[in-house]
């Protein structure tokens, strides 16, 4: 089912407004065949309406998405998508294997086929032997399991999944990953929308951030880094001067050992009130790090903690879109 | 922390709005309803809109006078052979064959044959007696009219007997028999077969009540009462099925039914599909166990009994699927049924008989599901009339379906893309 060539999704100049709200702005996208892409954004970014907009429940005001080069909505297009929604939407009155059954009838497998396809995946989220039992009485992590088999039954070679994990379990959720890496392996290409930024580190080979109905930023988690806050290193510490706490809070009162330890010891650093650190970018820990805590303990300064950080997502996003990824 | 606990729930029900319309309004709501089936009849002084059929044999003075006295009481509406009501002081006598069709097929609730009775001793002269054929699906009109008959009747001897006075019986003489006394309960064949065998020369006027719809049947009341609360717990249990698609929207699974090749179409001719299903095996169920242990004539009117049923149930489906697609939420359709059902069994007869209404509130209960869908049913196993009889009701119904569906699609579009 997988296309040999092209693109299994691409969203050109996509528009759509609801009423003043502007929720998609000239967004673009491509995703290949087999890649792993995780989609990012602040609430409100318009996530969601792509997504919608993806499986063909959002008439475009501008542009177009293809599946495959199928029009989004279109049959073709919907034999070729696999969507798990962050919701359960499954029926919860009803058995695993009952489920299963429907939503693969409902994407078109025919009945010998699916009851093959049930048994198949029953087994790869290892509940064939709480196949009959019904789903309401389930965990929440055997739910998100169901509740993602039933998106995938059918072989989908774009599969778009909106928080798969939320509100499992860190075991549930380890066990989900490995069958979105199984189903990468099989070629699938994935979408993922998360607020976990970690979940989009490891399960993305490309990260796309949205903002504003539009992608503002995109490529590997290094491009990134290397696109917006570099690559150099953040060096935090806590400062004590003779066995006195010189993280100097105020400055007001301690303005001339703050001033004498910012303009003699820590050139370059920043103070920052939030930590009560002292921060400063380097671009090689080896060779500066030793020099600098030496130069410290000759003033008689000792270092009571002291963390290097690495730019990462986080800043990344922070960076990007000035909030926090929840916000 | 008594008061702590009365405020919570108080708060609870303030913020959810259903129960509070529910716990408020509703009451309210059927109380009206109730007060106008009841009441309506004494404010407007409409008691009397009974339907009768006249149809006079005899053709003398004394029954063309009974007639007029029929017709100056307000308590009758004649009707012609096509069973309209006639205007104020218009008359159609019938034939005795035209009366008895049109109380079999309810034209009249009614019928008066005004007959010869025993001829008056000493003249040529017979006196008047009269034949009442009613349909005790109506419990109440029979015996109204058999009264108003009967106390003209009386009248009408008194009357001649004051013409023509008898001599005094002996001070010895018996007392009246008490077969006398014309029977009070006018159901089945009850009559009083000859005048009183009394030393008098004056006899008591013959009313003979036959009751042509109901006296042949088993279990009278539960035959025209099955119908009615069958057509009721249809419309619950259809109505709060079509519940399912609110719920499926509410936890997103009609999103994901719809991102797969399933279309908005498909899917509501399935739920329709499968509500009308539901609709008529409970339906079925129901007077096969009527006919089982009550002794409903299921089997004897099968055919009629399948048509009304599906076209009930596929009716109360589409219905069901436009109060969904209206409807905000699960909660929201609750009360929503909750009142629209019983509001319609009420006026539509499921509740209440027709027949207790007033004219105008039987004509607003036209507007419910239940009178027609009522009305089938009765034709069927009350009145045993012929399949071809139904088209009315069938066709009312399959529009009624036909429209609440196209309306429901209508309204299933804001789940369509957007």
């Amino acid at each position: 089912m997988i296309a040999e060539d092209g693109f299994a999704l691409q969203c050109i100049d996509v528009e759509k407004s609801f009423g003043s709200l502007t929720a998609l702005n000239g967004l673009n996208l491509e995703v290949l065949p087999g890649e792993r892409v995780a989609l990012l954004g602040p609430n409100g970014a318009g996530k969601t309406t792509l997504v919608r907009a993806i499986c063909g429940r959002v008439r475009l005001d501008k542009g177009s998405i293809r599946l495959f080069n199928a029009p989004a909505g279109s049959s073709k297009a919907l034999q070729h998508l696999g969507v798990v929604p962050q919701e359960l939407a499954l029926y919860g009155d009803l058995t695993a294997r009952e489920n299963l059954l429907i939503f693969s009838r409902l994407h078109g497998l025919r009945r010998r086929e699916a009851i093959r396809r049930v048994n198949e995946v029953l087994e790869w989220i290892g509940l064939t032997d709480r196949a009959n039992d019904l789903v309401k009485n389930f965990s929440g992590g055997m739910k998100r399991r169901v509740n993602l088999a039933c998106g995938v039954l059918h072989h989908p070679p774009l599969i778009l999944l909106d928080e798969p994990t939320v509100g499992v379990d860190p075991q549930s959720r380890e066990r989900i990953f490995l069958m979105l890496d199984e189903l990468s392996k099989q070629g699938a290409a994935i979408i993922l929308t998360t607020h976990h930024l970690d979940e989009a580190e490891k399960q993305s080979d490309r990260i796309v951030i949205v903002d504003h109905g539009r992608v503002i930023a995109e490529g590997t988690l290094a491009d990134l880094i290397e696109q917006t806050v570099g690559t150099r290193r953040q060096l935090v510490m806590q400062i004590y001067k003779n066995n006195f706490f010189a993280s100097f809070y105020t400055g007001a009162s301690e303005s001339n050992s703050l001033s004498r330890v910012e303009s003699e010891v820590l050139p370059g650093f920043q103070y920052q009130t939030s930590t009560g650190g002292w921060i400063k970018e380097i671009d090689d820990v080896a060779q500066e790090l030793p020099p600098l805590l030496e130069q410290l303990r000759q003033r008689g300064l000792v270092v009571a903690d002291l963390e290097i950080r690495n730019p990462n997502l986080h800043h990344v996003f922070l960076h990007l879109t000035g909030k926090e990824l929840r916000e | 922390m008594i008061w702590l606990i009365v405020r919570i729930s108080a708060l609870r029900l303030w913020h959810n709005k259903a129960e509070l319309v529910l716990t408020f309004v509703v009451p309210l709501v059927f109380f009206s309803i109730f007060a106008l089936i009841f009441g309506s009849r004494e404010r407007s002084g409409e008691t009397a809109t009974i339907k009768v059929a006249v149809s006079d044999l005899i053709k003398n003075d004394d029954s063309q006078k009974i007639i007029e006295e029929l017709q100056a009481n307000g308590t009758l509406r004649f009707v012609d052979a096509d069973s309209q009501v006639l205007k104020d002081g218009e008359l159609k006598l019938l034939d005795p064959k035209v009366c008895e069709r049109l109380v079999r097929e309810g034209g009249a609730s009614v019928a008066i044959v005004l007959e010869e009775g025993k001829k008056e001793k000493d003249s040529q002269k017979s006196t008047v007696s009269a034949k009442l054929l009613t349909d005790s699906s109506d419990q109440v009109a029979p015996k109204i009219v058999s009264a108003l008959v009967q106390q003209l009747l009386v009248q009408k001897s008194v009357a001649a007997l004051a013409k023509n006075p008898q001599p005094m019986p002996p001070a010895n003489a018996p007392a009246l028999p008490a077969n006398a006394i014309p029977p009070a309960t006018p159901n089945a064949v009850a009559a009083v077969d000859s005048p009183a065998k009394s030393p008098f020369a004056f006899t008591l006027p013959e009313v003979k009540t036959i009751d042509l719809v109901g006296g042949q049947k088993k279990n009278p009341i539960i035959a025209m009462y099955a119908s009615g609360i069958a057509v009721m717990f249809l419309l619950f249990s259809v109505v709060g099925g079509g519940g399912a698609l609110l719920e499926e929207k509410e936890n997103s699974t009609l999103e994901r039914l719809l991102a797969s090749q399933l279309t908005l179409d498909e899917l509501l001719m399935g739920k329709w599909l499968y509500l009308m299903l539901l609709g008529t095996l409970q339906t079925t169920l129901m007077f096969v166990w009527g006919e089982v242990v009550f002794g409903v004539e299921l089997s004897k009117h099968w055919e009629g009994f399948l048509m009304m049923t599906l076209v009930t149930s596929a009716a109360a489906s589409s219905l069901s699927l436009f109060l969904a697609t209206m409807c905000n939420s699960r909660a929201q359709l609750n009360w929503v049924s909750v009142v629209l059902v019983l509001g319609m069994s009420a006026l539509g007869g499921s509740m209440v008989p027709r027949y207790l209404m007033s004219e105008r509130i039987r004509e607003v209960g036209l507007l419910t599901f239940n009178a027609w869908a009522l009305d089938g049913y009765n034709k069927i196993f009350w009145r045993n009339l012929p399949l071809q009889t139904l088209w009315p009701q069938l066709a009312v119904l399959l529009m009624i379906g036909l429209v609440f569906m196209i309306a429901a699609r209508i309204g299933a579009r804001r789940w369509e893309r957007v």
